[in-house]
Order: structure tokens, then sequence, then C-alpha cells
């Protein structure tokens, strides 16, 4: 008996330690220590190849405090890039993995900016690439850079780790167009096949600082149509295109009103788009409704503001002055690009979905003839902390 | 009776959730995409109806005869012959259904995480822990899914929550812009899921409070068709016409989970809950294909039956199908007709000549 319990508890021991065999790991197993992290990914046309840039952490820089590397040029450092050319995405991968010491991780990438050339050749063979590999994420920014997409990778920001991280804080901030890679899978799978990307410039160095300190920012729109860049937008442009999409979260209003000198900026606090459209005897018309509520920022003027009649007529401006933007917008996207980024096509498809199914093969020859209206209606709420204009003697106020 | 165990109706309830759910949101939610557009949220709702009608036969076939499994009273139904001829239908059939969803758990691992891994040995791996809850018996597999089911549920749950500032609304609409059929024809392939309901026919005897074992198959079917619902609402709501284009729509609406810079990448979450779910989903096919096989031989205890069917079910776990794209074709076009007729169909029919026979005796009487 005693020596049958001893068997079992040898048995019993055994298998313990045959399990720490298994719980140690398994094939795929990589120390950190041998992963190049890859921040961000530049994609740029070299002639008939495409060469990919990645911006991979230096994993010493980024722990170590100021003081140890004093000698370092600047607080950035923290990011290296390295390029690789090969016919596809996947071959300038390997190219560019002969390179590296390491093994590339693509489970930080937090942004993937296309250089102009690549854009206008075509990025679907590129993002079936980036949305297919398990280790990408659906998260990470799309971007397009006006020049070439290793320029904007190879900054080293003074204030942020790594380029790639400003652009996802840009992008995420709102001001002006953001898109993850699923925004863009999902405007190119959509019927319309048009897609807006942010656009990023680089930042004009300051005087005294390397030529690579400094940050990249976004600065307009790529319009892309059946995943080809087309052109693109400025960004009072991309403002009045956010109107219409209803994304537009931060937006200041400066106008002028009638027989006042001076300017008068606005800011909105909320803002809702509703697109509504029609559909009668063969002609389609689309109503856009702007709401918006607004606080006053700043007002250079001698007018008061804490009238209730002079508020009315700074409405009325600040309305027209809206409008005018979203005209703007309309006219450059809808009449001269053709490129339905507005969600018109959704809407219409919601709300006539027979009518939208019988000629959404054609909608490129139906949506630039798409008489829009659009309705502003913006009212300012609170006149921030001042009564009447700050630093000129109360007589010169026009109450 | 060879399972000595006695589990509770509301145990019973708990253990089928996973064992339908743990492999309905891998590759299922993409195929119903595919066929519903935006309309895949209704599908579930369609495909519960299989369910309902499934439990319900099989809780009559085991009012008929309350102390056996379906192995044993398919021999009393049409006769010692017949009956140990769809006795074998019913094994190789679970048989081969484990084989096919050990794969799809597999295929999972091994595509999103494991990539160099062998798949027969995550396979493997994971027969060989299922064993181990098998010869547990049925007490074992029960008290594991009241462990690992509500934990199961609260991180499906909190994804949602956590996915709630992502979710476009819009993304639903035109409802039923082509009518009902999509829809229904979405709900095909999930409806077989929830044929898979007939499981309980082989737990029902051995439910100690028999006078509740309906209310909780029906929560249970209930249970079911709300998750399935929920996370197909979820996913349509992220991904919106994007859903049929990826593998694991799920998967891939997890990993868009970014809160604050610093609550993302959460695969490692998913994989933990498909993990366990798939370890319970096993382990009741598992253990209903190795209690019916020692019913259908007449043995004495089933223990020693599961390690060499452990190596039976890793075998056709990897004859299935040769590779992923295969086995999406054969659960998105076989399977519903296989899992039907087996698990819905036969079953009918038994109860038909079961109470034909019953009402035959109480002629004669």
């Amino acid at each position: 008996m005693n020596k049958y319990k001893k068997r079992k508890k040898c048995v019993i021991y055994f298998f313990i330690c045959v399990n720490c065999l298994f719980l140690s790991g398994c094939w795929d197993r990589t120390e950190i220590n041998d992963l190049a992290l890859v921040t961000g990914i530049g994609i740029d046309q070299k002639g008939k190849d495409v060469m990919l840039t990645v911006q991979l952490i230096v994993p010493k820089l980024l722990g170590a405090g100021t003081s140890m590397n004093g000698s370092n040029t600047g607080g950035g450092g923290a990011t290296i890039v390295r390029s690789g050319t090969g016919k596809t995405l996947a071959d300038a991968i390997a190219n560019l993995q002969e390179k590296l010491p390491r093994r590339l991780f693509w489970g930080h990438v937090k942004a993937i900016v296309f250089g102009e050339k690549a854009a206008e050749a075509g990025i679907r063979p590129h993002m079936d690439f980036l949305s297919r590999n398990p280790q990408m994420r659906l998260r990470s920014n799309v971007l397009v850079a006006s020049g070439t997409a290793k320029s904007v990778l190879e900054l080293l920001p003074p204030i942020e780790q790594s380029s790639a991280e400003v652009m996802r804080e840009l992008s995420k901030s709102e001001i002006l167009m953001n898109a993850t890679l699923k925004d863009v899978l999902q405007m190119l799978s959509d019927d319309t096949r048009a897609a807006a990307l942010p656009m990023v410039k680089i930042l004009p160095v300051e005087k005294g600082k390397t030529k690579l300190e400094t940050i990249p920012f976004i600065n307009g729109t790529a319009i892309f149509k059946k995943d080809k860049m087309i052109g693109s937008i400025g960004d009072k442009l991309t403002r009045g295109v956010l109107w219409l999409r209803n994304e537009i979260k931060q937006a200041n209003i400066t106008v002028s009103v009638k027989g006042v000198k001076g300017k008068i900026t606005a800011t909105i606090i909320h803002a809702h788009t509703q697109l509504i459209p029609k559909y009668e005897k063969g002609s389609w018309k689309m109503v856009v409704n702007i709401t918006s509520q607004d606080d006053i920022l700043l007002n250079a003027t001698n007018f008061s503001l804490y009238n209730e009649q002079h508020i009315h007529r700074l409405e009325k401006e600040l309305a027209r002055a809206t409008t005018a933007r979203v005209e703007a917008a309309l006219q450059k996207v809808q009449k001269e690009m053709n490129a339905d980024i507005l969600g018109f096509a959704d809407a219409f498809h919601r709300k006539y979905p027979k009518e939208w199914n019988r000629v959404k093969k054609r909608w490129d020859e139906i949506f630039p003839t798409i008489e829009v209206t659009v309705k502003t209606k913006i009212t300012i709420q609170r006149p921030g902390m001042n009564t009447t204009p700050q630093g000129i003697p109360a007589e010169e106020v026009e109450k | 009776m060879i399972e000595k165990g006695k589990i509770s109706a509301l145990q019973m309830g708990i253990m089928m959730h996973p064992a339908i759910i743990a492999t309905a949101i891998l590759l299922v939610p993409a195929i119903t995409a595919h066929h519903a557009n935006q309309d895949m949220w209704i599908s579930p709702i369609w495909a519960s109806l299989t369910g309902f009608v499934t439990v319900y036969i099989a809780i009559l076939l085991h009012n008929y005869y309350p102390q056996q499994t379906v192995i044993e009273y398919s021999e009393q139904i049409v006769g010692k012959f017949f009956g140990k001829i769809v006795g074998f239908i019913f094994l190789l059939f679970y048989l081969h259904t484990n084989g096919i969803i050990i794969r799809e758990y597999g295929e999972f691992i091994v595509g999103n995480f494991f990539v160099r891994t062998p798949l027969i040995f995550v396979m493997g791996s994971m027969i060989f822990v299922c064993a181990l809850a098998v010869r547990g018996g049925v007490e074992v597999i029960a008290r594991l899914s009241e462990m690992i089911v509500p934990v199961v549920i609260i991180v499906i749950v909190f994804f949602i929550i956590l996915l709630i500032p992502d979710m476009n609304i819009t993304n639903m609409l035109p409802v039923m812009e082509k009518g009902i059929f999509p829809s229904i024809k979405g709900a095909i392939i999930p409806q077989s899921w929830f044929s898979e309901f007939f499981l309980i026919a082989f737990f029902l005897p051995y439910v100690a409070d028999q006078e509740n074992r309906k209310k909780w198959a029906i929560m249970s079917v209930v249970a079911v068709l709300f998750t399935l619902f929920l996370v197909n609402i979820t996913v349509l709501f992220v991904l919106g016409n994007i859903t049929a284009r990826f593998v694991y729509p799920v998967m891939s609406a997890v990993r868009y989970v970014s809160i604050a810079d610093f609550l993302e990448h959460l695969e490692a979450f998913v994989m933990a809950i498909w993990v366990a779910g798939a370890f319970l989903k096993i382990s009741v096919f598992y253990y209903v294909f190795v209690l019916g096989t020692a019913q259908w031989l007449r043995l004495s205890d089933y223990r020693l039956l599961v390690f060499p069917s452990g190596f039976l079910l890793l075998v056709f776990a990897v004859w299935t199908a040769p590779n992923l794209m295969e086995l999406s074709l054969f659960l998105g076009t076989t399977v519903p007709f296989y899992l039907d007729s087996v698990q819905t169909i036969i079953p009918s029919f038994l109860l038909l000549i079961a109470k034909w026979r019953n009402k035959m005796r109480d002629e004669q009487k």
C-alpha cells in the first residue's frame, strides 16, 4: 500500500515537471530584444518598385534620461528609419529584413504614411497587405505625405517620441481629417469608392535646430477615387468637408459685422450636420442642415456683444461665413473633383434604397448634378468672460 | 448507468452556452455578414428557431425514456439493428463535428497568434487537456462551465462596452433593404449551430432537478441568441460594410479597441476567453462521444475510451480540411444540412416513431 502511494507521488511529480516544459511557451516565442518595434510605415513609389520605410524604436535611447546622453543632439533620436524596396510591399519587407539584425514586429504601428507618388499610383495593393497581416492593427492612422513618406518618418520631433506618434495625436485631435485603416477600408469598399485621407506637411525647421528636429503636421486632405489620389484640398476646404461629413469638432469662425470695424471670432461648442436627401421626379436634391452652438472667443471691435440684437446680427454673419465655407468645399469636391467623400451616396441609399440601387452604377454621373441647399443656423450662447469689449473707454462702445 | 454523476438543470444550461458560442463567434459572423450584409443582426433571431425546436424534441424524447440517452433509446424506438445504426450515425457525427471544432480552434490560434507553431501541436495539447476533464465525468465539466462561463460573458460584455465609442449606428441602415430574405439566408449557417442543442439529449438523464430542465434548456437558447445578437450587432456597428472581408470579424473588432491610448492591444483577452470557451465546447462534444460509444458497445465504464478517442479526434481534426479556405467553404455550404439532418431531423423521426409506438401500446392495453 505504502509502495503504491509512493509510486503515485512519483507520477504526480513527473507530470508537474513535464508541465513546466509546456508552460514555457511555444514555437512563436520571441524575446523582446530580438524584435524591431515598428512605429510607423512609409510607402513610396520608386520607379516601378515600392519603397517601404519603417520607423523603428531605438530601445536604448527611449529609457535613458537626458543627463545620461547629454552629448546627444536635442531631445529626440529615439527612432531610426530603414528602407527596403521590392515589387510589392511584402517583397520590400523581405528586402528590408535583410538589413536588420532584429525581426520586424508590426503590432505597434501607429501611422501608415503614403508618399504622394505612391498615393497617385494606387493604394489598394498596399491596403490589402496591411489588413491581411495578423500583427497589424486596424486602428493605425493612415495619412498621405505631400512629399515622400520617408521624409516624414525620419523626423525626430522634439516633444513626442516619434513622428508617428505626432501624426497619431494630430489625427486624433480631429481638427482636420482623421482616418484609421478601418475607415479607409470602409471608404474604399463603398459603392462610391471615394476616400479622403489627411495630408501631412513638414513644419519648417526653426533656426539653430538640425534639419530633422521638427514635426509633420496635418494640413489639408488628399482625395482618392478608386484607390488613386486625384488631388488635394487645403485646410479651409477640408473644414468645409468636415462640416458636410458631420465630423467637425473644433473650429473657430472669424467674421466682421457690416458697418463695424474689426473682427469677431466665435468657437464651436456643438455642431451637427444633417443631410436630408430628396428624390423628386428623377432629380436628386440634398438639403444640408447645419446647426451649431458657439461661444465668443474674441472681439476686436467696439461692438458690444452683451446686446441681443447685436448677437442676432453676428449669428447671421457667422451662418453666412459657414455656408460660404461649405459651398466652396462643395464646388471643389462635388463639381470639380466629382468624389463623393461627403456621404451623399449613403444618405440616398438609406432613404431611397430602391432608386439608389438602380443608379448606383452611374453615381459618378449623378453626383455632380445634385442640387445642394445649405441651411445654417448658428446660435451664440455665451459671450465669454467679458460683457462689453475690454480695453476701450465706455463711450466708444457701440451699445 | 455508466455515468454516476448528477448535475443540476442550471449547470446543464450553462454548459450549453459555450458549447454553441465558442465557435459561433469565430468564422460564422463573416459568413452571416456575407449573406445578410447590414441585416446580420436579425439573423440570430431566425436562427434560434432551430434551437427551440431541437430543445423541444430532445425534451419530448426524454419524457418517453427518462433514464436513457439517445444512443440507448434509439434501440428501443426503431429496434436493435436499426437502433445501432442510428447510434452509430450519432457517434460518427459527434466524432467528426468535434474534429471540425478542434480544427476551427487550432486555425484560429495559429492564424492569429502562433503563426509558426505546428497546428497539430496546438490541437493535440487542447485535446489532452479536454481528455483530463472528460475523464472527470459530467460533474467536472459542469462545474468547470459554472466557473468559466461567467468570466467569458463578462469579458464579452466588457469588450462591447469598450467598443461603444467606435460604433456607428448608421451602419445598420437601411434595415431590410432587400426584404426579409437576406437576413434569413444569413441565418442558415448560425441556425445549424443552434441544432447542437440536441447535445442535451445526452445530459438530461443526469439532471437531478428534472422539474427545471425545460426552463433552463430554453433559457440557454435565449442566452445564446442574445449573445450572438449582441456580438453581431457590435461587429456590424464597428466594421460596417467590410465585416465580411475579415476571417474573424470579432477579433478584428476587438483589436480596434483603444481607450485613452493605453487600454488597447486587448487580443490576449480574446484569446483567453476563446481558449476557455473552446475548451468547454470540445470537452462537451468529447464527453458525449465517449459516453455514447461506451453505451453503444455496452461497456461498464467509459474512462478507458477517453485517451484512444483523443487520438482519433486529432486525426479527424487534421482530416477535416486541407486548409482554412476549404474549412470555411465547408462550414458555409455543407454544414447546415449536415448538422441539421443529424441533430434535428433524425431526432424528429425518432420522436414520431416513439409517439406512434406509445400510442400502439396504449391501444393494446
